[in-house]
């Protein structure tokens, strides 16, 4: 298979001044704004889409990379030294990580922590390059039934990963495809649900929504919430080396996490969360030193560190070759690279893949930047992971407003921000989960052409289903799975994720 | 009202509110589906959905007694505050247009800042003043948005 070729190109085009600038901002902002408690990675990404615009679709594409994984590295920062998780994935990194900081190995912690990201980045980046063309070119054949099939998955999974309960989850994901289906059909242009109002005929736009749901909410959350304060511990530079013992004990887990994360990140749902926890089992399994667990072991905060980071990696391979985001950050990629006018999907691979190498070789670039930039500011990072939310909470809001009214200079769309950030508050309190509605916003128009043309081809039979293999193989495993959950709950075993909803 | 059953009305009123008017919708046939085949399939499936976790949440308010009661009156205590988040932000954009972003932003973060983050008076001035003009300037200037004057020349 042809790859060095074309990621030589792409380094040759990554090299240049756009795509640095937007790669070291991304990291570099993500990092910041993933530091601060509450504003995880589908909130940096939000919060960062608007100003993509001042990049071309490449350039916005890797500075969102670069902000989604400097967000996930930059949780782990209120992780070890606050014990106050930045984000969801960040929650089994306090467990150890905080206990280090209380030995005064929070600078190795976070030393490790570093290089681990790096290093499973770069794996990822790796598995991304050569899987990514591979499944590109099997997806060419993929028709709207095979389409359909694979979102039908994705959403029963997604619906039973993502909060308390699969109904919630499911409703979840119906009302975020209803929603979408305001405004023009996507295949025959006709009106819905607009009531002659020109505003609601391009329907409602992904952005305010996002901003809103997962911003705004997050904001009126932070509000409400008593936050004390944190003392800052110095890190000075020397504290940041590892023991030769920490170093050795470190190598394992790393590499482990980074496969493991790798292959979870391909998976619908919050593939991020799940690889640390999954990540941090494994580890402990694999221990010589099962007990030294949850009091500072090194094992226990690299490893699933290394595998969110991997994740990440691994959940761009369904987003860059369907075009079908399987988690929250994902879909706010998706929404974002339509913004720029590039559909991702089997295609993309063909008639852009300069963009795609491009986005790979700037990946290892940016890897590097981020960890360049880590280690020697990890004493600023600690000083922002102690700032109060409430300090930053008015900025951060202004800048969600004019964030979402620089795109279409629309009030409307000021208004549908803060309208969708209190419903957001509400389900948040509610336990309901937000990623399966804002992916059901993302792919809603998908799915129904999906629906409409399978039923077209199948001349309305939807039986005729069975002369399709890959499509019928999805279904049943969807199928499966939702037998599966409802006998596991009637024999009250049923098996529930606990894990929060990635912000 | 349990949380369980506020919650389900949501799903239940879309549910309602969909069916109503995508029956006016053109349906088409089974080989040839019209624009109204998607959202009925969803409005249908929303009413399903809200009507079992309706039925859920009541069973749930049986069962949980005193517990619900509190985390009810906690959640309704602590109401206020977004909700005056909220009636801020909407007063912000609705003289957005009148008086421009750099007086209304500036209002809006002196506001916040001195009520939510609970600085002093001439901190919160400064802060807001400080944070108001460099976003004007970021935005305006630099990534060059079309930001509403109001009644000031820039």
């Amino acid at each position: 298979m042809e790859v060095f070729n074309p990621l030589l190109n792409g380094f040759m085009n990554s090299l240049s001044l756009v795509n640095l600038v937007a790669c070291f901002t991304g990291a570099l902002v993500g990092t910041i704004i993933g530091v601060l408690p509450g504003l995880g990675p589908t909130v940096t990404l939000a919060l960062m889409l608007p100003f993509t615009f001042k990049f071309g679709p490449t350039a916005g594409l890797i500075m969102m990379a670069g902000v989604w994984y400097g967000a996930m590295y930059g949780g782990s920062t209120t992780s070890i030294l606050v014990n106050i998780p930045g984000e969801a994935a960040s929650v089994v990194t306090c467990i150890d990580g905080y206990q280090m900081c209380k030995k005064g190995r929070s600078g190795a912690a976070l030393a490790l922590v570093a290089i681990g990201s790096f290093v499973a980045g770069t794996i990822g980046i790796v598995g991304l390059q050569f899987f990514a063309p591979l499944l590109g070119k099997a997806a060419l054949a993929f028709g709207p039934p095979e389409y359909l099939a694979v979102m039908i998955l994705a959403f029963v999974l997604l619906s039973n990963l993502s909060g308390e309960h699969p109904i919630k989850g499911a409703a979840m994901t119906f009302l975020g495809l209803f929603v979408s289906s305001i405004g023009m059909n996507p295949l025959d242009s006709y009106p819905r649900f607009t009531f002659g109002s020109e505003k609601l005929l391009m329907g409602i736009d992904f952005l305010p929504l996002a901003m809103g749901l997962f911003g705004v909410s997050e904001i009126l959350n932070i509000a409400i919430e008593k936050h004390p304060d944190q003392e800052y511990r110095k890190i000075r530079f020397r504290e940041l080396y590892p023991t030769r013992e920490e170093t050795r004990r470190s190598v394992g887990p790393i590499l482990r996490g980074s496969v493991l994360g790798f292959f979870v990140g391909l998976l619908p749902g919050p593939c991020n969360v799940l690889s640390t926890f999954i990540s941090y089992a494994v580890e402990k399994k694999v221990s010589k030193t099962p007990e030294e667990f949850g009091k500072g072991a090194v094992e226990g905060v690299v490893g699933p560190e290394s595998a969110n980071n991997s994740a990440v990696m691994g959940a761009m391979i369904p987003l860059l070759t369907l075009g079908i985001p399987f988690a929250a950050p994902s879909a706010v990629m998706l929404a974002g690279l339509r913004m720029h006018n590039v559909e991702p999907g089997p295609m993309l691979f063909t008639n852009t893949p300069e963009m795609f190498w491009t986005f790979i070789a700037a990946m290892y670039i940016g890897n590097l930047m981020l960890l360049i930039l880590n280690l020697p500011l990890v004493g600023l990072f600690g000083r922002i992971a102690v700032i109060r939310p409430a300090i930053i909470m008015p900025p951060i809001s202004l800048i969600c407003l004019i964030g979402v009214y620089s795109v279409r200079n629309s009030m409307f769309d000021v208004w549908i921000m803060i309208i969708s950030g209190l419903i957001g508050y509400f389900l948040r309190k509610w336990k309901f989960p937000i990623a399966p509605f804002i992916i059901g916003v993302v792919l809603a128009p998908t799915m129904e052409n999906s629906v409409r043309q399978s039923l077209m081809l199948f001349k309305g039979n939807p039986l005729l289903i069975v002369g399709r293999p890959v499509a019928m193989t999805l279904l049943a495993v969807a199928i499966a799975f939702i037998l599966y959950q409802i006998v596991s709950s009637l024999l009250g075993k049923k098996i529930e994720f606990q894990g929060e909803e990635p912000g | 009202m349990t949380k369980d059953r506020a919650a389900s009305l949501l799903f239940l009123c879309t549910g309602v509110y969909g069916f109503v008017f995508s029956v006016q919708l053109p349906m088409g046939r089974w080989n040839e589906p019209g624009p109204g085949v998607f959202p009925i399939t969803l409005s249908l499936l929303l009413l399903i959905f809200g009507a079992a976790w309706f039925i859920r949440g009541k069973g749930r308010a049986r069962e949980g007694g005193e517990g619900e009661r509190a985390e009810r009156f906690a959640f309704v205590k602590n109401l206020a505050t977004p909700l005056k988040i909220v009636a801020i932000t909407a007063l912000l954009i609705l003289a957005f247009n009148r008086v421009g972003y750099l007086i209304a932003s500036t209002l809006y973060l002196f506001i916040l800042l001195l009520w939510v983050s609970r600085y002093r008076v001439i901190v919160s001035a400064a802060l807001a003043v400080a944070i108001g003009v460099g976003s004007w300037y970021f935005f305006a200037k630099i990534l060059v948005v079309q930001l509403p004057q109001g009644f000031l020349p820039f």
